[in-house]
């Protein structure tokens, strides 16, 4: 099957205009439409940057971004490729403009030039997706850190963008939250189809993904799924990450000499790995 | 010995409008000389208003705050030095610099108690060495530094007071795994150097177990959990009813229980979870 590209980095590179380095140098790397890519780096990697130059939000210093099929350098795409590509950022309070929830989702098709009845639809239906919709008539600021994401994630899917990209969204949130905004998000892509962007370094969250890119240094040094990317124990250290604890504990216990077999990546794989141990050894 | 202590604190926001939440609702907890303190609980369990109390930044509606056995709410005089005695470290700090250069901003504090300018340098250059960076940056702008370096500074700031109880709202939130091993370890040298107790708030659930000794569970403005990391995270079920994880190792512990494996205490670390389960295949005769 040939999959949809949806966002191609071609020899990107990218240097803030004050630094003496690049953030991103020389970096190639297509994603694909329906996917759920998830990019992990630690702070200064250069993820950001990458999150940043999907939508035009800033444009490559040498080579280009080619966004569903529209090169972003040029000024003329810049409306459409906003439409196509949304982003959601870290802080929740930097991203609400409205005082009332339901106001605030409608901002974005509003500015569309959308109809009336059909903006009434959209924000409805974006608001049941990210499960805010009972808090359709209250103030954002009342809510939590996580209710304030949803509604941000809202405000998006009400554009009907294809892609959504989310820097580090759930960077600010309690546990609680960052299971509410991670439930969205799978939500977003397995019933409406939107290829989902994730820029994290929480490994739990990444081994939710399809596909996880790893940036380190303005490159990209891992590309693959969860279990592939993973699996990469001494790499990940060395550039300062860690693999998922359960991932972790079965390597200790390898290492040991136990012959447990498998590389579980959540709780109930480990689980499921060491039951399956003790049986065939009992 | 207990350094600080509340006695049955009791403080709502928003009196008399419809908005109206009792934030705390009687709270009594002892913090004792040298411990290191987690305290979890979701957004809006009262744990940073119950931190603000901790020197003095709230007033309770009923109830007393006691440093080294008095009342910090006695006088003026007694307020201020609590005010040194107790440093309090905001969420996300960085964004409270405001000073030229990183030596001012750190000198803030110790300046303000009125000490020689002699011993607010030596506390400045020790505090800058604590947090881990040289002293080229006590010269440069604290904006020209990146966001890990920017939350050291400010934490520095309130480390070269000199605090015998140091309080950290969510220290680690928004690091990468590097920034927060290195912050965790800051807390641990500052506690252990100094003897210092220290009171830290966060969500992340390794976090706490990788430093503290003891946990309180904050719940709609009560203390609800309090004991050792074990104690408190073996309530796996209890803690995700208030809506908090456990950390991700205790929740394949208490599974494995579950299913029968008789494996003892519950383990939160991976050092501690492989050691229990390596006795555990022994005794069985499954590992040899």
């Amino acid at each position: 099957m040939i999959m949809e590209k949806i966002i191609e980095f071609k020899n990107v590179s990218f240097r803030y205009s004050d630094d003496e380095t690049d953030a991103l140098k020389d970096l190639n790397l297509d994603l694909y439409a329906g996917q759920f890519t998830c990019i992990l780096g630690h702070n200064g990697s250069g993820k950001s940057t990458m999150a940043k130059l999907m939508n035009a939000l800033l444009l490559p210093t040498a080579g280009s971004v080619v966004s569903f099929g529209l090169p972003t350098d040029n000024e003329d795409n810049e409306i459409e490729i906003r439409r196509n590509v949304g982003m959601v950022f870290q802080n929740p309070d930097n991203q609400i403009v409205a005082t009332i929830v339901e106001d605030d989702v409608a901002f974005g098709p509003e500015n569309l030039g959308v109809p009336r009845d059909e903006i009434r639809r959209r924000v409805d239906e974006a608001l049941k997706i990210v499960d805010m919709y009972e808090y359709r008539r209250h103030e954002p600021h009342r809510l939590s850190g996580g209710q304030k994401q949803r509604v941000a994630i809202a405000g998006v899917i009400a554009m009907q963008t294809r892609c959504i990209v989310l820097d580090e969204p759930t960077a600010m949130l309690d546990p609680k939250g960052r299971r509410e905004v991670m439930a969205a998000l799978l939500k977003l892509k397995n019933e409406l189809g939107i290829s989902v962007v994730l820029v994290t370094h929480f490994m739990d969250e990444a081994v939710l993904a399809d596909r996880v890119v790893v940036v380190n240094n303005g490159g990209i040094c891992l590309d693959g799924t969860p279990a592939q990317v993973f699996s990469e124990k001494d790499v990940l250290q060395d550039i300062g990450l860690t693999v998922p604890k359960p991932l972790e504990l079965v390597s200790v216990l390898k290492e040991n000499g136990v012959k447990i077999k498998g590389s579980p990546l959540t709780c109930a794989e480990f689980v499921e790995c060491f039951k399956e141990f003790t049986k065939n050894r009992g | 010995m207990s350094v600080l202590s509340v006695h049955n604190l009791i403080y709502g926001y928003s009196k008399g409008t419809p908005f109206e939440t009792g934030a705390l609702k009687g709270v009594s907890l002892d913090f004792r000389q040298g411990e290191i303190v987690a305290v979890i609980g979701h957004t809006g369990s009262g744990k940073s208003t119950l931190l603000q109390h901790l020197n003095g930044l709230l007033k309770p509606d009923s109830g007393d705050v006691l440093f080294e056995g008095e009342s910090i709410y006695k006088s003026k005089e007694s307020l201020r030095k609590c005010r040194f005695d107790v440093g309090l470290c905001f969420q996300y700090p960085e964004q409270q610099l405001f000073e030229s250069s990183v030596y001012k901003d750190i000198a803030f504090g110790p300046s303000n108690m009125g000490l020689s300018d002699g011993e607010i340098k030596r506390r400045v250059y020790d505090a800058i060495k604590f947090v881990g960076l040289s002293e080229d940056y006590l010269e440069k702008s604290p904006f020209d530094l990146s966001g890990g370096e920017k939350r050291r500074v400010a934490i520095a700031g309130v480390i070269s007071m000199e605090p015998k109880v140091l309080i950290l709202d969510e220290p680690t939130a928004g690091l990468d795994p590097i920034g927060k091993k290195n912050l965790l370890r800051l807390i641990k040298d500052y506690n252990a150097k100094t003897g210092s107790t220290v009171i830290f708030v966060s969500h992340n659930m390794d976090d706490v177990a990788a430093v503290a000794e003891r946990v309180i569970v904050m719940n709609k403005g009560e203390a609800v959990l309090d004991g050792t990391v074990s104690q408190v995270y073996s309530q796996g079920e209890l803690l995700s009813s208030l809506g908090l994880d456990v950390p991700e190792i205790t929740s394949i512990f208490l599974e494995l229980k579950k299913s029968g494996f008789d494996l003892g205490e519950t383990e939160y670390t991976v050092s501690g979870a492989s050691d229990a389960i390596l006795r555990y295949l022994k005794k069985e005769g499954l590992y040899d």
